[in-house]
């Protein structure tokens, strides 16, 4: 899928781990797990809210949209 | 679940494989009687009383029409109640809002269908061979039946698409 989700590179910025993200934002890890590895086909505002008040960033900062040839 | 539905399921999967046992023995018991009935010295007047001087000619083939119907419907009823016994195990198993039951639910849709029209014909042949000019058999209920498990495939079918569409949402 372009679309990629740097929830990894956000968390090794923040310090922060996907357990301890996943008791503030109130998802289970196997679902935040299934997010950071691309493998979840949608995303609820919902999550993306709570995603972004925890990591203090913006929805940009955790999506990136990258052309099929673009990628690897 | 409510408390009812919940005891409906617990005894719709005895009941229905009940239903299939008997269904199974119907067929084998008018299958029985039709083979029979070319074996019976004097069928149908002798075995069945019937008066054959005021009885239409064809009332012997009429009789054994109505079994060849009643054989096919048999055959529809038992894949009716299969398609129903599937669809019981996914709801027991936690897991019936899939595209195979709304199929199952269509398929029903169409057996009920074909049963009433095979109940018709058998009502024609009756009323050709038997009963002449007396059709009483038309029903409103089968065919509103017919009508709820089509709206009812469709709902499934609704309901399938969403639950893939939900399927690896975070």
């Amino acid at each position: 899928m372009p679309i990629l989700v740097r929830l990894d590179e956000k968390l090794h910025e923040r310090r922060m781990t996907l357990t301890e993200l996943a008791t503030r934002v109130d998802i289970t890890v196997a679902n935040l797990s299934i997010l950071k590895t691309g493998k979840a086909k949608a995303i609820r505002f919902s999550t993306l809210e709570a995603i972004c008040v925890a990591l203090d960033c913006q929805p940009g900062d955790l999506l990136e949209y990258r052309r099929e040839q673009d990628t690897p | 679940m409510t408390r009812t539905s919940a005891r409906a399921l617990a005894v719709a999967r005895p009941v229905i494989q009940f239903l299939t046992v008997l269904n199974a023995c119907y067929a084998v018991v008018i299958a029985g009687l039709l083979v029979f009935s070319y074996f019976i010295e004097g069928w149908p007047q002798r075995p069945l009383g019937v008066d054959m001087v005021n009885a239409h000619p064809m009332v012997g083939q009429g009789l054994r029409a109505i079994v060849v119907v009643g054989l096919a419907g048999a055959a529809i009823v038992h894949t009716v109640l299969r398609r129903l016994l599937a669809i019981v195990d996914t709801v027991r198993a936690g897991d019936p809002f899939i595209l195979e039951n709304a199929d199952r639910l269509n398929a029903i849709a169409w057996s009920v269908l074909a049963l009433e029209v095979l109940r018709l014909v058998v009502a024609a042949i009756a009323a050709a061979v038997w009963e002449p000019g007396r059709i009483d058999a038309f029903s409103f209920a089968p065919w509103l039946a017919v009508l709820l498990f089509f709206v009812l495939a469709g709902v499934f079918a609704h309901g399938a698409r969403m639950r893939a569409d939900l399927e690896g949402t975070v």
